[in-house]
């Protein structure tokens, strides 16, 4: 696809702040369900309750889920054409090249960290939104636990473990850049302001990570203590 | 006596636009440490043109840090190491005795090389004349007292303009983006009322140039400000970008 010469939807500028939005669309759904994912800690009734009053949304569920993807698919649609423009904006490589600016591991890697989140969302989706809730893989200690039942009996598995928190310290890694990127790309710049959102964008990468990360840690080490 | 050090240039050397370039190694030895980067390398071609060799071709003119003209990747810094100095403001004493120094031409689509470090950078030139200017009447310059300026917005489009276009931003940037040029000339305008009546269509042009002039879009690395010689902030862009976006969604 291809827009025409000058208008909006070929500009640079314009095209990056869809993605900016896009973002932070994603970045909302993704605090929101790091805080729904850890009332895993109050126990499986909580946690069940939780899962089932969203499933019990209905229109409005399909209405956020359908958000969400096209969210997902104009961001990826537009940082792919970026990322091309900007790999043919300069052909002949550095012999050396020494970035300075801060956080620069996050930015460098962006478009890397956003492929492995997406290989993971997909991964993510089979494991436990489509998966089956009743089954023998939601039976724990004898008890028929659904969510909370597949979701233990999956983080048993260190296989897993270990994806699942690579896989998150990428959101992580991919946030601490994309927050601030988001807020200069929409045109927010402060002197007072912008040192403490460089900070506050590296410490919500942080928090997303170490969040996510804590639900597999949590069962491990909870199972090999005192067990389910 | 003077201090005197020795180093290894390894330096892009490339015939013309359509040659391919190679890295060279010339040995210095007994560089002066107060010379300036563009002296040791008016040293370099004196040697050259001694054994009637080609001299490499750099861009300089001032050499006082203030015309734009000069600049190079310099181990992988734009304009070098040193922060807000340009090449010719950069001096030997920055080294020390034994090093490696790998100098390139500005690397960017943009900015096609024409001789070994010599780039043209007349897309720049292209973006000004795109909108890069007030329309104005000619006639008798006006009461400087009819036109208030708030002293913030004087100061932030003094700043703005102390771009002197010489690409390091684009060098720079891993995107080979030109975002901080073209903030920087558009902000000098959004910020004084003598650039108000074509705010609007000021941006819109600047930009579309921009884009069709091949620079990559920036994505927020802030390499760019690191490596300006002028030291022009980030907060630029951020301007730009929400001129850009309100300009985009509203008609005049």
């Amino acid at each position: 696809m291809s827009f025409a010469r000058g208008s909006l939807l070929s500009s640079s500028i314009f095209r990056k702040q869809l993605v900016a939005l896009t973002g932070l669309v994603m970045v909302g759904f993704i605090l929101g369900h790091m805080a729904g994912n850890l009332l895993i800690f109050l126990g499986p009734n909580i946690f069940n309750d939780y899962a089932d009053k969203l499933a019990s949304l209905g229109e409005l569920l399909w209405i956020i889920r359908t958000g969400l993807v096209i969210s997902i698919l104009m961001h990826i649609y537009f940082t792919a054409k970026l990322t091309r423009e900007n790999s043919k904006a300069r052909r002949t490589r550095y012999e050396v090249y020494t970035p300075s600016a801060d956080n620069k591991f996050a930015r460098m890697t962006m478009i890397y960290s956003g492929i492995l989140l997406f290989c993971f969302l997909i991964l993510h989706l089979t494991d436990f939104t489509l998966a089956e809730k009743e089954g023998a893989a939601s039976v724990l200690g004898a008890q028929k636990l659904r969510l909370f039942g597949l979701v233990w009996n999956s983080f048993l598995n260190p296989w897993r473990d270990l994806v699942y928190i690579l896989a998150v310290c990428s959101v992580g890694l991919h946030l601490s850049h994309g927050i601030q990127s988001f807020i200069q790309t929409i045109g927010f710049n402060h002197p007072r302001y912008t040192p403490w959102i460089l900070k506050a964008s590296v410490i919500l990468g942080i928090i997303v990570a170490v969040g996510f990360s804590s639900i597999p840690v949590y069962v491990m080490v909870r199972q090999h203590t005192i067990g389910y | 006596m003077a201090k005197t050090i020795s180093v290894t240039l390894k330096v892009w050397r490339q015939k013309d636009a359509h040659a391919p370039g190679r890295l060279v190694t010339y040995q210095m030895n007994n560089i002066d440490i107060d010379m300036s980067f563009l002296e040791m390398l008016d040293i370099v071609n004196q040697g050259l043109e001694l054994k009637g060799e080609d001299p490499i071709a750099f861009d300089h003119d001032c050499r006082e840090g203030i015309c734009g003209s000069c600049g190079s990747v310099v181990n992988g810094h734009a304009h070098g190491p040193e922060a807000e100095t340009t090449l010719c403001q950069l001096h030997m004493r920055r080294f020390k005795n034994g090093d490696v120094i790998v100098i390139e031409p500005w690397r960017a689509e943009a900015f096609p090389v024409i001789k070994d470090l010599v780039v043209d950078r007349s897309a720049f030139d292209r973006i000004i004349a795109a909108g890069g200017f007030i329309s104005v009447r000619t006639g008798s310059a006006p009461e400087a007292h009819s036109v208030p300026v708030p002293k913030e917005n004087a100061d932030l489009a003094m700043d703005a303009a102390q771009c002197i276009g010489c690409g390091a931003c684009v060098a720079a940037c891993p995107n080979a983006s030109a975002m901080l040029f073209v903030s920087a000339k558009v902000s000098q305008f959004a910020l004084l009322p003598q650039g108000q009546p074509e705010r609007r269509s000021r941006v819109l042009k600047m930009v579309t140039q921009m884009d069709n002039e091949g620079f990559g879009n920036c994505s927020n690395h802030y390499e760019c400000e690191a490596a300006c010689p002028k030291g022009i902030s980030v907060s630029n862009i951020a301007r730009m970008n929400r001129d850009y976006l309100c300009a985009g969604l509203t008609s005049a």
